[in-house]
């Protein structure tokens, strides 16, 4: 019946379903974005092989930390090798602004990078390498030149990293990136690999006992697990709020469309209503007649909701000049996710005309014209 | 004292705090299988006193005894509309997003009936109105008299012992009025219903066993 009910107006419950469906959509667009951001973040430590950052205060300070805290870092014995790494914001063309990294040239992170063109920088020579998302954007291939805060580079190498992070980077040598960036000695961090765990132990006590080794060591410096540092830090933690704070918007917007698509179903059933209560309908039936109803509406919004959210972004990710979005992939937990938000909205915003539904008096609701 | 089926005693219904009085104390005893037509001019009550014998409202004052109970006592008024009762308005009341199938299914969800029973049931009954051929066929596909052996056919779904009929001829022409008055008595023949029909037209009323007549909100005759 609920189903009859909603053929009878069936550009309404269109529309509500598009309602439903752009809250939806929103909701994976925008919280999908946050979570694929944060496991590229991931990504961008796990492919490396980085267990732990060592910073002064907070990673995104570009010259925290001396360069010379590495040798240190190398002494500790659990420590398998430690790689200085510090980054600046480099306005390429007009159009096109990108992170270059400051790397030294025997960094164990090179090992996560397929060479796509040309070859790695050596030493300190006044080169770049650019990841292929970026060398695309700004339409340069190895052996070309670009300038970087003023300085003319050779492109030396084009790679290809296994997150899209680095593919839209550029890799300069550490001391070229001091110099050009005024950074003098310091750097950003650190980003650590351990030795291997020793048998009986698990990675997480093997990784908790070496962030306490290094940071009783080297007083004033922390040392986070790669993994919270991807999880907590403040760009992550913003993203993710502007990204449910808009969707809850978009959502709330949802419910209000439903209510009133269902508050309008009900009122203009009120005598139909009637007529099942004379039948014998108990209150609670009508009440999960209607909230099947709403309920129907909300779960179709949310399917077309999830196909289109995903849609728009694999749209985004497709187009060159937003190529450098992470890929939001369908997953059954965002899939889970969306119908269940799509299922609570829409039972919540059908249970006060349900309500209202279920108190009508059989008799008044038989007159009612 | 011999019990009967429906019985009313000082039994008022008054609207709009007091200031509309439909029912002014009516004391009424309908029996096990009777045909009582309920007569009388418009704003004279027959039909408040139809929804209360249903139990589709309560009353003012007084009170419905069913089988020598009290409604109001009645744990589950909605069992005794579902199971006992069932009703026939002259509108018909039909679900127009339903097939003639599925409304006569509809007062049968209330029940421990599988889908195939309601199916099976909701056939038979259409069949016995004369309906086999309609059974597909929506409210808006079908006339006056056919919406009104489907509305009979659902008011017998779950096999009541009363049937309450609100002038169920009273939009239908002379030839749909005869046939429906003609399936009304011999369902209530055939089935030993309780049959109360409300009426304004004399040839219904001479069809019953009893003739109750009400003017202003009383029992006259």
């Amino acid at each position: 019946m609920a189903f009859a009910n909603m053929r009878r107006r069936p550009f309404r419950a269109a529309l509500t379903a598009c309602g439903v469906a752009l809250g939806i959509g929103a909701f994976v667009a925008l919280v999908g974005f946050a979570d694929s951001f944060e496991e590229q973040w991931q990504q961008f430590y796990r492919t490396k092989g980085t267990d732990i950052c060592v910073v002064r205060g907070t990673f995104m300070n570009k010259a925290s930390t001396d360069e010379s805290v590495g040798d240190r870092l190398r002494a500790i014995p659990v420590v398998a090798d430690a790689a200085p790494v510090s980054f600046d914001l480099v306005e390429f063309t007009q159009d096109v602004s990108a992170v270059v990294q400051g790397w030294v040239d025997t960094s164990f992170e090179f090992e996560a990078l397929t060479i796509l063109q040309g070859r790695r920088f050596r030493g300190d020579e006044p080169a770049v390498m650019l990841g292929e998302l970026l060398a695309n954007s700004i339409g340069k291939k190895a052996g070309d030149q670009v300038e970087i805060q003023g300085a003319p580079l050779l492109v030396v190498g084009v790679f290809r990293a296994q997150d899209s992070f680095s593919n839209d980077t550029a890799l300069l040598p550490l001391h070229q990136l001091q110099r050009l960036s005024d950074l003098g000695a310091k750097v950003a961090g650190f980003h650590v690999r351990l030795r291997p765990a020793a048998p009986g132990t698990t990675p997480e006590d093997h990784l908790r006992g070496a962030q306490r080794t290094i940071e009783s060591q080297l007083p004033g410096l922390k040392a986070m697990s790669a993994g919270a540092v991807a999880r907590d830090n403040h760009i992550v933690n913003f993203i993710r709020s502007t990204a449910w704070a808009t969707s809850l918007i978009a959502l709330f917007i949802a419910v209000l469309g439903v209510a009133n698509t269902m508050a309008m179903s009900v009122f203009e059933r009120t005598r139909e209503i009637g007529v099942l209560r004379a039948l014998g309908w108990r209150r609670s039936r009508i009440v999960r007649l209607i909230l099947l109803e709403a309920s129907t509406l909300g779960l179709a919004g949310g399917l077309l909701g999830l196909v289109a959210g995903h849609l728009g972004l694999w749209a985004l990710a497709s187009i060159r000049a937003t190529a450098g979005l992470p890929r939001i992939y369908p997953s059954l937990i965002h899939f889970g996710q969306g119908l269940c938000i799509a299922l609570i909205i829409s039972l919540a915003a059908g249970l006060l005309p349900a309500w209202r539904g279920a108190r009508f008096s059989p008799t008044a609701a038989l007159r009612y014209e | 004292m011999s019990e009967h089926l429906l019985e009313t005693r000082d039994l008022a219904k008054s609207y709009d705090g007091g200031r509309i009085q439909a029912l002014r104390g009516v004391d009424l005893e309908v029996d096990a299988g009777e045909f009582v037509a309920i007569r009388g001019p418009s704003g004279s009550g027959k039909s408040t006193l139809l929804h209360l014998l249903g139990g589709l409202d309560t009353p003012s004052r007084g009170e419905v005894l069913y089988r020598g109970r009290t409604l109001s006592e009645c744990a589950d008024l909605d069992a005794y509309r579902s199971q006992s009762v069932g009703f026939v308005f002259q509108a018909f009341h039909l679900l127009p997003t339903l097939t003639a199938l599925q409304n006569v299914q509809v007062p049968m969800c209330e029940g421990n009936r599988t889908r195939r029973e309601r199916l099976e049931r909701a056939e038979a009954l259409l069949r016995e109105v004369g309906l086999e051929e309609r059974l597909q066929q929506y409210p808006n596909e079908l006339s006056a008299g056919e919406r009104q052996r489907v509305a009979i056919a659902r008011s017998l779904a779950n096999g009541p012992e009363i049937l309450l009929a609100d002038e169920p001829t009273g939009n239908l022409d002379s030839e749909s009025a005869a046939r429906i008055l003609d399936l009304l008595g011999g369902l209530q023949s055939e089935r030993n219903l309780t049959l109360l029909v409300v009426t304004h037209d004399p040839e219904v009323a001479e069809r019953a066993q009893r003739q109750v007549h009400f003017r202003n909100g009383r029992i006259c005759a």
